[in-house]
């Protein structure tokens, strides 16, 4: 922390006069040990035996000198904010055996909230589990940088497991609201590996794809440079490859970029890729290596002109080109039967989520938890699951969380623990009895409505009132005394669910890749043009479908709809070129065809007809029946969660979907005529913004949020908007068993709840007129 | 083949409605079928649909009831982990599940009653010969005196019908007891009960030794009778005169037949009725098994022998050596020993004798528990479910007979829950607010929904759960002794000739006091707790709401024990019958307006007597029924009310001869018709609201009368613990 601050001392008056002198008026720690050592790196001196880990002076790498040395940056997801009173995130990054050995520092750069108590607040850094920085936060005026020195030896190659954690305190205040102004913002541009060299730029083997990295947004993007783009047989084989790369990197937000002829200059997170015969490469490259003029070649080459990495696949043909690239793609490949244990998200968050297909307990050491001993008033802990995408529980599945904690004797009645699943509270357990208490193996039932299909994050949340929080007496927030303690040998038990696939399903898609990841045959894809824009779009949304999916997805390009029959297909292109059969499978006005883009004069398209309904219907609310049946709507609404429109017999028809004109990508899912396909359409109203839209979508942030049936991103607002599915039908994905059917028919029930309570009307009244009939005659009768 | 297809038919559609129901719904989703379900079941109330819909709204309640079973057992139970939660919950649950057993098995046997037999009068000229057993043990005379004249006075051919007074407070055993006190006693009953069965022309009979109780005795007289059939009263059940027509005819139709069996009708209160002063207006609790449950046993041919108002046939009785002594409850035991062996049993659904039951609680209680008692030892020693030769449908009616009277146990836990949440904090049932709406308020509508549609007309709202209260607080012991010693009880008789002459405590009352100081301080603490901690209000609420009425039922118990003082003995049954007074050798013209075992209430037409110095005699000149020769019955005024020409004048029956005892039975006993009447001008439903409000409002009348008597009684409970007697 002292040390952060001389840096910026030291960035500030560039001088060479009296650090410790110049530092004085900055210090806000009186309490600080006079004879502890001003300049001593949090490290341990032994085992560091690069001179750079010497304690002596202000470290090089912000030297604008050293700018140009190779730097990784390492936030998976851009900006990383540590919020609340305790919050970690650990993930993983991949170096190369180079980069492993030449790493030498951790760089950060943070901000944090000026109510956050440096005396109390701390900041924790480790690196493949070995803890190399632990330190006050105090940094709330401008973002100030650490360099951590790594130990020679800490970092492996493959995987290195970061972790980050902050324990923040409120500087005065002691409520729960508090703790909201509370983060540290971690700045992705400052937060970076540095090394010693530029050396560790260059990647060898084919493995080394995996490292390559993100830029300072967090963004990993695969440049193609494919001068025969537009040949028809280059499309299957490049989107092999994209999906080979996908799968291969497996980074949060991937986006991929087709050129003819532009190679872009190299950037931190994006990784050339030059695909073409060694004759259609020589413009780019004049130097292939040896061998790669006659057979085909996949592997990297240093550009001489920017002294970076480029991956080159190359062969004498287009088959030697294909068999190039399964070289790259085939170890991504997995047999198709083979059941994941997990979905890997390691790149984002460590550990992987495990895939739950049916009952499973999880330990909570198992998902990545660790027991924490919590002195605030907000503990926040988290962790990931995976489901697969015939889930169908949402509407009446309850998971269970068997909860060893702990709290003490200070907290009052009235404290609560909360579960959130992907940030949508899910159960509460209030803490009712005072003194103190162990709970062990406390089941916690957490409803299974906010589940999707893929990776899903649940939150445990311990809200902790105290009398002294309630006093807050200065020094309150501070207080060392632990007053929750959350141990890893809770559970999390997903009980068996109902299983099968349904149709239109995008979160499925999204989440799993399904069900073009499981299909047998390839699966057609339908492009209106094969340009730069749409094959960018294509091999991105392919390659998360392949992330998705764990595996590259077989496809085959069809130039006609008609050749797709009813097979599970994909469309890809802009809204104008889509055959018309899309529009009604898909139930999408088919004028979008030719209104949909952006609208010129920027006016509102009429007045929406339910809002102003329910806008009249407040204004004119009064009546003493009317205001009692309003009463009791909400009363059901906020108890029972019951609605008028939930109490329906079947799923209502859905209506014709006509994108907004803010809207500037389209992902929809429908049935094949038949029913039996599932087609989904990715369009735009132009080439342009169906890449740039495809490219947003498929950040991490945007990507979770695909569903329904029809979803839409708006460029303006950055924002997703969902229209959910109403009418759907099934496809099983399981062997017909009487449990997984009870259950979906639980599921159907509880979606549908008139038709339970009709369904039993009926089926009792039959069961009166047998018991009647039986009854007349068994038995004594007269 | 028909009956085959229609049990696969209603196989697939129950195992249709399990599969529905035991579906993991959402809340939401119970909600609504909840609401459906309850608003179907009331609206088939309100139309009063009866047959198939009867079925139908029974069907519903039990899908809910169903739904409630399996949220129950999936969803509430604490963590087995925390011991301190799940013992005590599970306990409660088991009581629930028992109390749904029960609810299946009563399900089971009054989903369709047989409907009450047409009379079935014996065929002219083909009477078998009949022994009536009157057993006794140390009933007074004058007691067995209207029993005895009035089973003599059957409508019965002569030379078929012996009547039998099987004594056994004056066996040999007795007379020479070492007990000197005893001994006279028995010597004294033996000479004179010899004399009064001469007078009545009445068989008196003894043995030699106290050996099987009742049992033994019946035995006993079956050894020196041979009549064709039995007919069994207790001394103090006193027949119609067409007892016999009306049941013996059964016989002649199956020769497999053992058993007719009939209802007890009481003359009297019991003491729950006359504390509350529901006998007049409110069906009383035995019409519930007498009404109903034996109908419905009768359905399936498991109406069993109540030990009296029944005729057997002795061929029968042989076949497993006569009445069976294993248990203290001779008479159910009996019943599946012979059940088993392929005897069939009828149940005539008429009152057709007259009998009293225990005027006080203590003596009430011991009834009871002798009863329990008596049925724990079946459970053990027959377990009706498993007893070889039972039909199905048999061993499931015995099966509801018995394990009826474990539910003490079930009771001591509704009532002990609550507080295990209230005092210690401990959490026994987990559940939300929405879910308990949603579950278990649904499953008590339905159940109370239910009840009414079973037993409406014949048990009221609340009054089985207050009956089974007020039993429960002594029966639990005595149900436990039994299950560990099931062959420690003995036989106790039942005193039930006893009264209540000044109003006070029963001395058996003060647990009752005890438990309701506790439910008044859980009150107290659930007030305490819904302001003190309000963030755990809705559940405080709930469980406190359930104390409440845990409360509510004890306010009403304390009503129960606090007897009250009544100047009349007996109870009096209005008859309506005209006479003539006779006075100082003059004859008026009267109507007979009520009478009793003691006495009767005249209406005489005379100007000019005037009031009446008590103790002077009178006469009473009437026709018995069935005899066109007028007879004179003495009697002694008591008081006379003098209204206009009108003369109302109490009088005690002076009997002399064993004749007059014969009248007396005329008077009361004769017309069985009056007994019909009197029940059904009890019966009829209030309703769920209704009946709800009407006990409420009750409970909180009693509570205070309980505690006003507990605070000006405290003094003079000594006293009053000497139970008087009220026929001397």
């Amino acid at each position: 922390m002292i040390r952060s601050l001389f840096l910026i001392v030291a960035l500030l008056i560039l001088s060479g006069t009296s650090l410790r002198a110049q530092n004085l008026p900055f210090d806000m720690t009186p309490e600080r040990p006079a004879d502890s050592p001003a300049l001593v790196s949090p490290t341990p001196e032994q085992g560091t035996n690069t001179p750079a880990s010497q304690p002596v002076t202000v470290t090089p790498d912000v030297e604008p000198a050293e700018v140009q040395a190779f730097q990784r940056y390492i936030l998976p997801n851009g900006n990383l904010g540590l919020n609340g009173e305790f919050e970690n995130l650990t993930w993983s990054v991949y170096l190369t055996p180079q980069q492993a050995a030449d790493g030498t520092k951790l760089n950060i750069g943070y901000q944090n909230s000026i109510f956050v108590a440096p005396e109390t607040s701390r900041l924790s850094i480790e690196v493949n589990n070995t803890k190399i920085a632990d330190e006050a936060i105090r940094s709330s005026e401008s973002i100030s940088e650490r360099s951590l020195d790594l130990p020679k030896g800490l970092l492996k190659p493959g995987a290195n497991l970061i972790r980050m954690q902050t324990s923040q305190r409120h500087r005065t205040d002691c409520s729960v609201q508090s703790t909201y102004e509370l983060w540290s913002n971690i700045d992705a541009e400052k937060t970076y590996i540095s090394f010693a060299d530029n050396t560790s730029r260059s990647l060898q083997s084919l493995d080394d794809i995996k490292a390559v990295g993100v830029n300072e947004e967090g963004r990993t993007r695969f440049n193609f440079v494919v001068p025969a783009l537009e040949q028809p047989g280059a499309t299957i084989p490049l989107m092999r490859l994209s999906q080979g790369l996908a799968v291969l990197a497996d980074m949060p937000n991937q986006s991929f970029s087709f050129s003819r002829n532009t190679m872009t200059a190299p950037a931190p997170g994006e990784m050339t890729v030059l695909v073409g015969t060694p004759a259609e490469l020589l413009p780019y490259l004049p130097s292939l290596p040896i061998g790669a003029a006659g057979s085909a070649f996949a592997g990297f080459v240093t550009d001489p002109a920017t002294g970076s990495p480029v991956l080159v696949v190359t062969g004498a043909s287009w088959q030697a080109i294909q068999a190039a690239i399964e070289s790259i793609v085939a170890p991504t490949e997995t047999a198709a039967p083979v059941r994941r244990e997990v979905i890997t998200t390691q790149r984002w968050r460590s550990p992987d989520a495990p895939f739950l297909f049916s009952d499973t307990r999880l330990g909570f050491s198992q998902l990545g938890l660790r027991t924490e001993e919590f002195s605030g008033r907000r503990f926040r802990s988290d962790f990931t699951i995976a489901v697969p995408s015939d889930f169908y529980a949402s509407s009446y599945g309850e998971a269970v969380i068997l909860l060893d904690a702990a709290y003490a004797s200070t907290v009052l009645p009235g404290s609560h623990i909360d579960v959130y699943v992907n940030g949508s509270i899910a159960s509460t357990v209030p803490i009712t009895s005072s003194g103190g208490g162990i709970l062990r193996h406390l089941p916690i039932n957490v409803t299974m409505r906010h589940f999707r299909p893929g990776v899903n994050t649940i939150a445990i949340e311990a809200i902790l009132a105290t009398k002294d929080d309630a006093v807050c007496a200065p020094g309150t927030t501070g207080l060392e005394a632990p007053r929750f303690a959350l141990f890893d040998t809770s559970e999390f038990h997903m009980p068996d669910f109902a299983r099968i696939g349904q149709l239109p399903n995008l979160a499925g898609t999204a989440g799993t890749g399904a069900p073009y990841g499981r299909n047998g045959t390839p699966t057609p894809i339908f492009m209106d043009r094969i340009d730069d824009d749409t094959l960018s779009a294509a091999a991105t949304f392919l390659g998360r479908l392949a992330v998705g999916a764990g595996r590259p997805v077989a496809i085959e390009t069809v130039a006609s709809p008609a050749l797709i029959g009813n097979r599970n297909a994909i469309f890809i292109g802009s809204i104008s070129q889509m055959p018309q059969m899309v529009f009604t499978q898909m139930n999408i006005d088919e004028a979008s065809r030719n209104t949909w883009g952006p609208d010129p004069g920027g006016q509102a398209n009429g007045v929406d007809t339910q809002t102003a309904l329910d806008e009249w219907r407040s204004k004119l609310r009064g009546g003493l029946w009317s205001e009692q049946i309003n009463a009791l709507e909400n009363w059901a609404k906020q108890n029972f969660d019951i609605t008028l429109s939930s109490l329906r017999f079947a799923p209502v028809s859905e209506s014709n979907f006509m994108p907004s004109s803010e809207a500037s990508l389209l992902v929809a899912q429908g049935p094949s005529p038949d029913g039996t396909g599932n087609w989904t359409l990715v369009a735009a109203p132009t080439g342009k913004d169906l890449h740039e839209g495809m490219v947003a979508m498929s950040a991490q942030g945007f990507w979770e949020q695909l569903g329904g049936r029809v979803t839409t991103y708006e460029q303006g607002t950055k924002t997703v908007q969902t229209v959910p599915v109403t009418t759907f039908s099934f496809l099983p994905t399981q062997p017909a068993s009487f449990f997984n059917y009870r259950l979906i028919a639980a599921n159907w029930l509880s979606t549908n709840i008139l038709s339970y309570a009709v369904l039993l009307v009926i089926l009792v009244l039959i069961l009166g007129l047998a018991t009647a009939s039986l009854l007349g005659n068994l038995g004594r009768r007269q | 083949m028909r009956k085959a297809g229609i049990i696969i038919f209603w196989a697939i559609a129950s195992l249709c409605v399990i599969a529905l129901v035991t579906l993991p719904i959402n809340l939401q989703t119970q909600l609504i079928a909840s609401i459906a379900v309850v608003t179907f079941m009331a609206v088939i109330k309100i139309l009063r649909a009866e047959g198939t819909w009867r079925l139908t709204a029974l069907a519903f309640g039990t899908a809910i009831v169903m739904r409630y079973v399996y949220w129950r057992t999936t969803s509430t139970l604490p963590p087995i982990n925390q011991l301190e939660n799940f013992i005590p919950g599970f306990l409660l649950y088991l009581a629930e599940m028992y109390s749904v057993m029960m609810l299946a098995l009563s399900l089971f046997v009054v989903s369709m009653p047989l409907p009450s037999r047409p009379s079935r009068a014996a065929s002219p000229g083909n009477y078998p010969s009949v022994d009536v057993f009157v057993p006794t043990y140390n009933e007074d005379a004058q007691l067995l005196a209207n029993t005895l004249a009035a089973a003599k006075a059957m409508d019965y051919p002569a030379d078929k019908l012996t009547v039998w007074l099987l004594d056994d407070g004056g066996t040999l055993q007795k007379r020479t007891s070492a007990n000197l006190l005893e001994d006279q006693l028995a010597k004294a009953r033996h000479q004179e009960l010899q004399i009064l069965c001469a007078d009545l022309d009445v068989r008196y009979l003894t043995r030699d030794r106290n050996e099987h109780a009742k049992a033994g005795n019946l035995n006993n007289g079956m050894q020196h009778s041979q009549g064709e059939l039995l007919a069994v009263f207790d001394a103090d059940h006193a027949p119609a005169r067409d007892f016999l027509l009306e049941t013996v005819g059964y016989f002649e139709d199956d020769p497999k037949l053992f058993l007719v069996q009939t209802p007890h009708f009481f003359l009297n209160p019991d003491p729950v009725e006359r504390n509350l002063r529901t006998f007049e207006k409110m069906p009383s609790e035995n019409e519930m098994f007498y009404g109903i449950i034996q109908r419905g046993l009768d359905k399936w041919n498991a109406s069993f022998f109540c030990g009296s108002a029944a005729v057997l046939r002795r061929q029968a009785l042989n076949q497993t050596g006569g009445f069976s002594g294993v248990s203290i409850t001779e008479d159910c035991e009996t019943a599946i020993d012979l059940h088993a062996k392929g005897w069939n049993s009828v149940y005539v659904d008429r009152p057709l004798i007259a009998g009293l039951q225990p005027a006080t609680f203590a003596s009430f209680i011991g009834q009871r528990s002798r009863w329990a008692q008596g049925m724990m030892q079946i459970l053990r020693f027959k377990f009706p479910i498993l007893k070889r030769g039972l039909s199905i449908p048999q061993r499931l009616c015995y099966m509801s007979s018995t394990l009826f009277w474990l539910f003490p146990f079930p009771r001591t836990i509704f009532l002990f829950a609550p507080l295990c949440y209230l005092f210690f904090d401990l959490e026994i049932f987990t559940a939300s607010g929405g879910e308990f709406l949603g579950y278990t308020l649904a499953y008590m509508v339905v159940n109370l929904m239910m009840q009414n549609y079973l037993y409406g007309s014949f048990r009221w709202p609340w009054i089985s759960e207050l009956y089974e209260y007020v039993q429960t607080v002594h029966l639990l012991p005595a149900v436990i002794s039994a299950i560990l010693n099931p062959r420690k009880p003995s036989f106790k008789v039942t005193a039930k000739d006893e009264s209540v002459l000044v109003s006070r405590l029963s001395e058996i009352s003060r647990p009752f006091f005890i438990i309701f100081g506790v439910l008044v301080l859980a009150l107290i603490v659930t007030v305490y707790r819904v302001y003190t901690e309000p963030y755990k209000a809705d559940v405080t609420l709930v469980v406190g709401g359930w104390n409440l009425l845990n409360l509510i039922l004890a306010g009403c118990a304390l009503g129960v024990v606090s007897e009250r003082g009544e100047l009349s003995a007996t109870r009096r049954v209005k008859v309506t019958r005209r006479c003539e007074f006779g006075l100082d050798d003059k004859w008026y013209s009267a109507t007979i307006d009520d009478v009793s075992v003691n006495g009767a209430r005249v209406n005489v037409y005379a100007k000019t007597i005037g009031s009446l110095p008590v103790d002077t005699r009178g006469l009473i000149r009437f026709k018995p029924h069935g005899s066109n020769i007028e007879e004179i019955l003495p009697v002694a005024i008591r008081n006379t009310q003098v209204d206009g020409d009108i003369i109302t004048i109490g009088c005690q029956y002076l009997p002399e001869v064993a004749h007059h005892h014969s009248l007396v039975a005329d008077l009361i006993f004769a017309n069985s018709q009056q007994w019909t009447e009197f029940q059904r001008s009890r019966r009829g439903n209030p309703g769920l609201f209704r009946g709800t409000f009407w006990f409420f409002g009750l409970a909180f009348y009693q509570t205070t009368r309980g505690l006003a008597y507990f605070f000006s009684n405290r003094g003079s409970s000594d006293k009053a613990r000497k139970p008087a007697r009220a026929n001397k």
